[in-house]
């Protein structure tokens, strides 16, 4: 197959995957979602011929990168937008705000925030995007060691900040 | 107790059998973009700035050119936003739903795909003044279920490409309905919203649409019947839109802006949004008055 024609396949094999991946990081905010999904691709797109035989972690690699640069585009955006109180998305109205209440979701939220952004990368990776660890390497561009000492430290105080939560809250599993 | 990774999978907010992002065949707008990735290959640099604009269009991309270099200014002023007439009469939504009701009755003109509209919308970048950037859009689809899109900004044509035959059948993509409450489920879609719309996002909503749909009579009275229903949007008086042509005004004040829809008195179709700024914001150079974003739909 050609480049273009493997670029076509991984489009749409990965498509969805790669816009949940953004969602999650986005807590859904549907437009902005929507624009750093193609940017993605518009990414990959001009970088086709590196495109891997398994491209999946490596467009979550490169949709990784994309939303660094939109997080900061936005962020003066949403200021705006936040002040003037007239955007649902500064009200939260995401479409998933974690599981049903009287799932864990929520806490376990609050517990991956209270985490660096990346322990929180590689827990996110793990459990959300359901890879293993040589997959998580090639997302963070590190080696498949590296990627599991840094799993296996997040995975440590992830467990300690749901303790200290549930010793605060009472919340039960 | 389950292991922190088991609770951390059961509080996965987006999953590949979820009723959004779910895996699946692509969308019409995932179809789109790898048309447009695989058949165009321009090659202009783009920057991405974000158009508040964008937050309620759609369609409307946030990627605006960049203007051509440190010495260039917007080839257009900034425009003023619409002044109501005096002692002009309002008239009351519920007026112009019966009117449009009555005008539908032959059903003519007809719902038509595609869209004709003209926005004008405050674009900001972190280390400029904000600019207004006006664009023109053009979208028609012919029999085939190919469709042309043509964007011309601040006079430059920027896209003119007709891309091949393609279908969605999600709103605003799919056709809508003519009866009040297909129209009302229908644009609550749009906005993937779960609960009943307020306002200013049914207002959004309707944007969404007719930057998509070009409505027809049967279209703009349902829509005008919702409009009507719809809480704190109130008659102000009558207006001369930014193309010259005569409507009645519907303001809805929230918080830091103001909404005003503009209708075809004679018809009851949507002519036109307006979003104004009602408080100064210094930090962001925008000062009450000074319009977010403003779009008018032709036929």
């Amino acid at each position: 197959m050609s480049d273009d024609e493997n670029f076509a396949a991984a489009y749409r094999e990965h498509y969805w995957a790669v816009s949940r991946y953004v969602a999650r990081r986005l807590d859904g905010r549907s437009s902005e979602v929507e624009e750093v999904v193609a940017e993605v691709f518009t990414v990959a797109w001009r970088r086709r011929a590196d495109l891997p035989s398994t491209p999946l972690p490596w467009l979550y690699g490169v949709a990784r990168n994309c939303l660094a640069n939109a997080v900061r585009g936005y962020g003066r955006r949403r200021r705006l937008v936040d002040r003037l109180g007239n955007d649902d998305r500064a009200h939260g109205r995401q479409v998933v705000a974690g599981p049903d209440a009287d799932a864990p979701g929520g806490w376990v939220h609050e517990a991956l925030a209270r985490l660096s952004p990346a322990d929180q990368e590689v827990l996110r990776l793990t459990a959300w995007e359901e890879l293993g660890v040589d997959e998580v390497a090639v997302v963070l561009g590190c080696g498949s060691r590296a990627a599991a000492m840094r799993l296996h430290r997040a995975r440590r105080r992830l467990r300690a900040e749901i303790d200290r939560l549930m010793v605060l809250g009472g919340a039960g599993c | 107790m389950a292991d922190e990774l088991e609770l951390l999978r059961s509080a996965n907010p987006f999953t590949g059998d979820g009723p959004r992002y779910g895996d699946g065949p692509l969308d019409h707008r995932a179809e789109r973009g790898l048309n447009r990735l695989l058949h165009e290959r321009r090659s202009r640099r783009r920057r991405l700035l974000w158009s508040l604009a964008a937050a309620t269009a759609v369609a409307a991309t946030v990627l605006t050119l960049v203007l051509s270099g440190p010495s260039s200014t917007p080839a257009v002023a900034a425009p003023r936003a619409l002044v109501v007439q005096a002692h002009s009469t309002p008239v009351s939504l519920k007026q112009l739903a019966a009117l449009a009701a009555a005008v539908a009755v032959d059903g003519t003109p007809a719902l038509r795909r595609g869209t004709h509209v003209q926005s004008w919308s405050l674009g900001m970048s972190d280390d400029k003044p904000p600019v207004t950037v006006p664009e023109e859009r053009i979208v028609r689809w012919n029999a085939d279920d190919s469709h042309t899109e043509r964007d011309v900004e601040n006079g430059h044509v920027l896209k003119d490409t007709t891309y091949p035959p393609s279908w969605s059948d999600v709103p605003p993509d799919a056709r809508p309905p003519h009866d009040v409450a297909g129209l009302r489920a229908y644009l609550q879609e749009t906005t993937y919203s779960k609960t009943p719309l307020t306002t200013p996002e049914l207002l959004s909503a309707v944007g969404e649409l007719l930057d998509h749909w070009t409505l027809g009579a049967r279209e703009s009275a349902a829509l005008a019947r919702l409009l009507a229903g719809a809480d704190g949007l109130r008659p102000v008086g009558e207006v001369t839109d930014r193309l010259g042509r005569h409507g009645q005004a519907y303001v809805y004040r929230q918080s830091g802006s103001r909404l005003m829809l503009i209708m075809d008195p004679a018809t009851g179709a949507v002519l036109g949004l307006e979003t104004t700024f009602t408080k100064d914001q210094p930090e962001y150079g925008v000062k009450a008055g000074d319009v977010m974003d403003y779009s008018a739909w032709t036929r």
